[in-house]
């Protein structure tokens, strides 16, 4: 065997499918066989498994509520802590101390408001730190809160400012929007929002676009040339053009945006599965069926729609991975869902205006998780297409 | 009981397609008797299959049965419903096709294949009832137990064509046609299914249909031949007397094209011209233009598939009485 194996072909191992090994270790020695292919799909599925995570664990691992206005607005990534300044030489308390009863100046700050309560004192806004500073002088309040950052800044301007404690409160990993929201926490919940959306319209474009194509296919006939026209009308609008014109129809909502997207890739499926049905219509196993008498419907259910699932798994994944980006484009425009659902399209598009402003936080991130995830939906849907079709199977 | 299981008369299978209309099966009748083999043979192309396919009634469109009558059993198929031709098909009549290795449904097991069938006909027979069957069939066909677990991707194309036979046997069909059923297995294989299809045909008296190209399968297995030529039958009789003395000339020059190793490499017979364009026949006999006996008369009319000695019928003009020659011109206002 080895002796007729030229030098130049490495000789694999046999994919053993029937050994009695687990999942896992069937999966892992995939990667012998599969080659490049099987590095893309288990990425595309590890991107996959990280978006699941995300979408089930936002209520516990999100660190704020997504739509409470939580910091001040634009904090850059990695900041937020505030620190505690009194006059100096004559702070009311020592470092730990209790601060019931006392008044802290905030500026303009939620989050500083909600810290002084935590703290037992009362927040005081303020419009800027200037009118802060001088309320302090002016003894009106007993304490200010300063971003930590700034606090270099403060002393040096005030000489007579001290120090009480630093770093108070929680920082925002990924910073925080124009409102003061923190966008890690409305990426994770707007994980769900993304990923319910696309699964949601991709299965009901699939649903609808494989039943019709199936019938389509198996009937032929002008049943076959009216829905063929049919889908080849709608599949000929620019998508996004269409989704655009039926989330504006059917208005702002998850489901209607899940609907207007879905009517966009039903054709896409419809098409597949029609040139699959009518190709394995004519294999001799559908022939061999009708020879011992099976009914079509049979034949159909049990003949050639399983054998058409290959094809269509693989568009379903590249399907979710289109449906995303169509999602964040019709919230970019504005036609997606309502704003206090969390959404990466939504969040892209308000941050855009404040890029030139030097707040680039804001449309980073969700710009990032966008092509992330519809990439690895597009590797996922590549990789199994490379792995599934036996015609590409490198022999 | 009736010695003739199955008597096709005047049968006619027309494709209209968009050049015209032709028929791969052109007027063709015969008898096939109970418990025989009656082999089925001919050029590629010559409408053996589509033949094979009007016996199950199973032309597609652009196909039609166009006429004729297709008397099984005492019943007209014609006649029948779709449902109730739906329920003979593979109860009473089945087949097997040329290529085991793409008929049967990759997705399914064996044993589905066989249970399917078995429940397609007999709603009420329990999984159970029928899995136990197929078990028992699978014994007979000598295939392994545990194969009945497997894909059909697992199974060699002799195995699978064995898994073919026993859904043609599942429910005790009268009669299987076996579509050029040992094409694609090698010789060995071959020897072997057809030792196979013998030993079931004298088990469970078979009728069977083989359609085959290949003259050695008919010699070996068949009782009684038909040969076929450009949808027509053209001649056919018992196989002792047709490889004896084939009467037609396409059967004289079919059976010299067979290799035969004590010829030299050169004298291997090449019958002239090829077969005729169906949408467009020649007139006369359809054999006309590549018979090495031709005569005047097979150029103006098509001859009779009339019996010539007993058992054996052959569509030739040189074995009939001939009618004088008439005239284009009279021929055409008739």
């Amino acid at each position: 065997m080895t002796t007729t194996t030229p030098d130049a072909v490495p000789v694999r191992p046999p994919l053993l499918v029937d050994e009695n090994v687990g999942i896992l270790r069937r999966i892992w020695r995939g990667r012998i066989w599969y080659g490049a292919e099987w590095y893309i799909t288990i990425f595309g599925a590890l991107i996959l498994v990280f978006m699941t995570t995300m979408t089930l664990m936002a209520p516990r691992i999100a660190p704020y509520d997504p739509n409470e206005f939580v910091g001040a607005q634009f904090t850059p990534p990695g900041r937020g802590e505030q620190a505690l300044l009194a006059r100096a030489g004559e702070s009311p308390v020592g470092p730990g101390a209790d601060l019931t009863g006392l008044v802290i100046g905030v500026q303009r700050n939620q989050n500083g408001v909600n810290l002084a309560r935590q703290l037992g004192a009362n927040g005081e806004r303020f419009q800027d730190q200037a009118s802060m500073l001088e309320a302090l002088q002016a003894g009106q309040v007993d304490l200010i809160f300063v971003s930590q950052e700034k606090v270099p800044d403060a002393l040096a301007e005030q000489p007579g400012l001290a120090v009480v404690t630093g770093n108070l409160g929680r920082d925002f990993l990924l910073g925080t929007d124009n409102l003061g929201r923190d966008i890690l926490s409305r990426l994770m919940w707007g994980a769900r929002t993304v990923l319910g959306v696309a699964l949601m319209s991709a299965l009901l474009s699939s649903s609808i676009g494989i039943s019709l194509g199936l019938i389509s296919g198996f009937l032929g006939g002008a049943v076959d040339r009216v829905l063929s026209l049919t889908m080849d009308s709608v599949y000929s609008f620019p998508g996004l053009l269409l989704a655009v014109a039926m989330a504006a129809m059917l208005g702002p909502g998850l489901i209607n945006v899940a609907v207007a997207i879905s009517v966009i890739y039903i054709p896409t499926f419809f098409r597949v599965v029609r040139g699959q049905v009518l190709s394995i219509k004519e294999e001799l196993y559908v022939e061999a069926a009708r020879s011992i008498g099976a009914r079509p419907i049979t034949i159909l259910a049990r003949y050639i729609f399983p054998n058409v699932i290959p094809s269509v798994a693989v568009v379903f994944s590249l399907n979710v991975a289109d449906a995303i980006l169509t999602e964040a484009g019709l919230s970019f425009v504005g036609l997606g869902l309502p704003p206090d659902i969390p959404d990466w399209g939504y969040d892209l598009s308000k941050g855009q205006s404040f890029l030139v402003a030097g707040h680039w936080w804001m449309v980073t991130f969700p710009g990032v998780l966008i092509t992330f995830v519809a990439m690895g939906f597009s590797l996922l849907g590549e990789g199994l297409s490379e792995i599934l079709n036996p015609r590409l199977v490198k022999s | 009981m009736d010695k003739v299981l199955y008597g096709i008369r005047d049968l006619v299978v027309e494709y209209r397609t968009r050049v015209g209309t032709l028929s791969p099966v052109d007027h063709v009748s015969f008898d096939i008797q109970r418990g025989e083999v009656l082999g089925l043979v001919g050029e590629s192309g010559c409408g053996k299959t589509t033949l094979g396919k009007a016996l199950m009634r199973m032309i597609e469109a652009p196909g039609v049965i166009a006429s004729g009558q297709l008397l099984f059993d005492g019943v007209d198929l014609m006649q029948l419903s779709r449902r109730r031709m739906r329920e003979l098909r593979g109860s009473r009549i089945s087949m097997i096709f040329q290529d085991p290795m793409t008929s049967l449904n990759p997705v399914q097991r064996v044993v589905d294949h066989m249970t399917e069938t078995i429940r397609v006909h007999q709603p009420s027979t329990s999984l159970k009832a029928a899995r136990a069957r197929a078990s028992e069939l699978v014994d007979r066909l000598g295939i392994r137990q545990s194969s009945l677990g497997d894909y059909p991707h697992q199974l060699s194309g002799g195995m699978r064509q064995r898994v073919m036979i026993g859904l043609a046997l599942a429910l005790r069909a009268d009669l299987v046609i076996a579509d050029e059923a040992t094409t694609s297995l090698d010789v060995l294989v071959e020897a072997q299914f057809l030792d196979l299809l013998r030993e079931l045909q004298a088990e469970f008296e078979l009728t069977i249909v083989l359609i085959t190209h290949n003259i050695g399968i008919v010699a070996e297995l068949a009782d009684r031949v038909a040969v076929m030529y450009a949808g027509q039958l053209v001649e056919m009789a018992e196989v002792h007397d047709l490889f004896r003395d084939p009467k037609h000339p396409y059967t004289q020059g079919l059976l010299r094209a067979v290799p035969n190793i004590r010829l030299g490499r050169d004298d291997l017979y090449k019958m002239p011209g090829s077969p005729p364009n169906l949408i467009a026949p020649p007139r006369g006999c359809r054999f006309n233009p590549r018979c090495p006996q031709v005569m005047d008369i097979c150029r103006v009319r098509d001859p009779a598939f009339e019996l010539v000695t007993p058992g054996r019928r052959v569509h030739c003009w040189l074995y009939q009485d001939q009618p004088e020659i008439v005239s284009e011109k009279v021929q055409a206002r008739l």
